[in-house]
């Protein structure tokens, strides 16, 4: 199943090369944001909530016909109650991409997910396979995207090790016309599990971001 | 008895020449006075030839001519034993013709030497500039070719009308000759005014003193270039219509709605077993928001992305264009450009 979706992915970049060439050459970008996020995990005889806020950046950068996302994101999370441990989470992607046409973008790259607390750190690397499709509601102004994406490779740190991952975005972005200054509202959900059901987790995350630069 | 015949008979002679010559044109004058001197006549030569460089005015003769008349009337007063006549006369010649060399073949060696000794001692340069030249702000450069008679130290300078140096230009010897250049500037670097200047050159003694001065008579013009045109904008026909016209506007709803379906739905496909958070819903009012803009927008005329940036380009290369020749305008405007227009070479003070 993963490699069939490693195997798509490949061959859509690939034929990214051709269209980017016809297609404007899109620049570099820049954005920061805020996101606030939902923790939840559930194991046998368990579960734990938290909630919490990250800083997130990113970098876009240029390489025609594919393109480098670059990110970043640190926050913490904390829980309303007594039941779960407090704990800090960082997380930082590297995703290469291409439009394979005008309205979809394939990405992949590994993403790096860890939750410190006091005595213990849970690391996920996985590698991911994104598909991006968006849509202009307004021409030059505002636009609409969905994406979804699944990991080829879930490694966790964690025993029994990860089984599996997958996530989900929908946005919108909202650009000043005539201007290279965007401002972005999206919501994310993405969920990972350990082998043998010892462990799911979901993180949901609403973001807020302000941008410079081709997106 | 016998020398008072004499006299009486060169009297009359001189006078009977002398009227003859009244008779004549400079021009017939200098050709008898030369014929007279050829025939050994050397009386009459001087008579004639004296008369000829003393016509003035509209009958006066050219310079080619008088020095013509001067080195025969010079070679006649040596054979008459008038050696220190025929040396000033040489030195006049010099004067007015500094570059003057005497023919050996007409002259013996006794007039030629004595002319070489003239001449050795003559302090004098011919000035030699282009009578019209125009120089610009670069490296133009007016030439200025000075002739001697002989080594000696020259000062070049361009002076204004009433007598103050506006630039030196040379200060040294010269020998046989020597090319120096003016750039067009004052000393302080900045071009002079329109009006009339002199370019002189004195030539110095050994001591130091001026011995003779030359000039030329400059009229500066300051000439300003015409300035460029501006390019036409583009024709109306190569810009590409910015607009298509509206659609229904059912796209940009469907859009955002199906924004906010996704987004309510996201939860239970990816993480079903989980509670979703309620904060999505911010996210999915923007989708609706985007829907009723989108919905409202797509109904309107629709910008064409593509062809607005192609007519920002073409605007832009245009206006890339004016400012290109708006600076080269500019440029022009406050580029200096000299006209000098040169006269004819006068003698200032002694001959």
């Amino acid at each position: 199943m993963n490699g069939r979706v490693l195997g798509l992915l490949l061959a859509g970049l690939l034929r990214a090369a051709p269209l980017a060439a016809q297609l404007p050459q899109f620049l570099g970008s820049v954005d920061l944001g805020l996101a606030r996020q939902h923790f939840a995990s559930s194991y046998p005889g368990g579960a734990e909530s938290l909630t919490g806020a990250l800083m997130y950046g990113q970098v876009g950068i240029a390489l025609r016909p594919l393109a480098v996302d670059v990110s970043y994101a640190q926050g913490r999370l904390a829980s309303s109650s007594a039941s779960a441990a407090a704990r800090s989470v960082a997380e930082a992607s590297i995703l290469v991409s291409g439009r394979v046409t005008p309205w979809l973008l394939l990405k992949a790259g590994p993403h790096l997910r860890a939750y410190s607390a006091p005595g213990s750190t849970e690391r996920w690397v996985t590698w991911e396979a994104h598909a991006h499709a968006d849509e202009e509601v307004i021409a030059g102004v505002l636009a609409a995207s969905l994406e979804g994406w699944v990991a080829v490779i879930a490694n966790a740190n964690v025993d029994p090790g990860g089984s599996g991952a997958r996530g989900a975005e929908a946005g919108v972005t909202m650009r000043i016309p005539g201007s290279a200054l965007w401002a972005r509202l999206a919501y994310a959900v993405d969920q990972a599990s350990l082998k043998s059901g010892a462990r799911t987790e979901a993180l949901q995350s609403v973001l807020v971001s302000v941008g410079v630069g081709g997106r | 008895m016998r020398p008072t015949r004499l006299l009486v008979a060169s009297a009359a002679l001189a006078l009977a020449v002398a009227g003859a010559a009244r008779a004549q044109t400079p021009a017939a004058q200098v050709t008898h006075g030369i014929h007279a001197y050829q025939n050994l006549d050397y009386d009459s030569a001087a008579v004639l030839l004296r008369a000829a460089l003393a016509a003035q005015g509209a009958t006066a003769l050219a310079d080619s001519d008088r020095v013509h008349a001067l080195v025969y009337l010079a070679a006649t007063e040596l054979y008459r034993d008038h050696r220190d006549t025929a040396a000033v006369l040489f030195g006049r010649l010099l004067r007015i013709d500094p570059r003057y060399h005497i023919d050996q073949l007409v002259f013996p060696p006794e007039v030629s030497g004595l002319f070489q000794q003239v001449r050795v001692i003559t302090r004098a340069v011919a000035v030699v500039v282009p009578a019209d030249t125009e120089l610009g702000t670069g490296h133009d450069q007016l030439p200025i070719r000075l002739y001697a008679a002989t080594f000696h130290p020259v000062d070049v300078a361009v002076v204004r009308q009433g007598g103050a140096r506006l630039r030196a230009i040379y200060q040294g010897n010269v020998g046989d000759s020597l090319l120096v250049t003016w750039d067009g500037r004052a000393t302080d670097g900045s071009p002079p005014d329109t009006g009339r200047y002199l370019l002189q050159v004195d030539s110095r003694a050994s001591d130091g003193h001026v011995v003779r001065s030359v000039a030329i008579p400059l009229a500066i013009t300051r000439v300003r270039r015409d300035t460029l045109p501006l390019p036409a904008p583009p024709a109306a026909s190569l810009f590409r219509p910015e607009h298509r016209p509206g659609s229904n506007g059912v796209r940009g709803a469907v859009a955002g709605a199906a924004g906010v379906v996704a987004v309510l739905a996201l939860p239970s496909l990816i993480a079903g077993k989980f509670r979703a958070s309620t904060d999505r819903l911010l996210v999915a009012a923007g989708f609706g928001a985007a829907g009723v803009l989108g919905f409202r927008a797509q109904r309107g005329p629709q910008p064409i992305l593509e062809n607005i940036a192609a007519n920002r380009t073409l605007r832009l290369g245009w206006q890339r264009q004016v400012d290109s020749v708006h600076a080269q305008n500019v440029a022009r405007r406050q580029e200096v450009r000299l006209r000098i227009r040169a006269g004819a070479i006068q003698v200032l003070g002694a001959p």
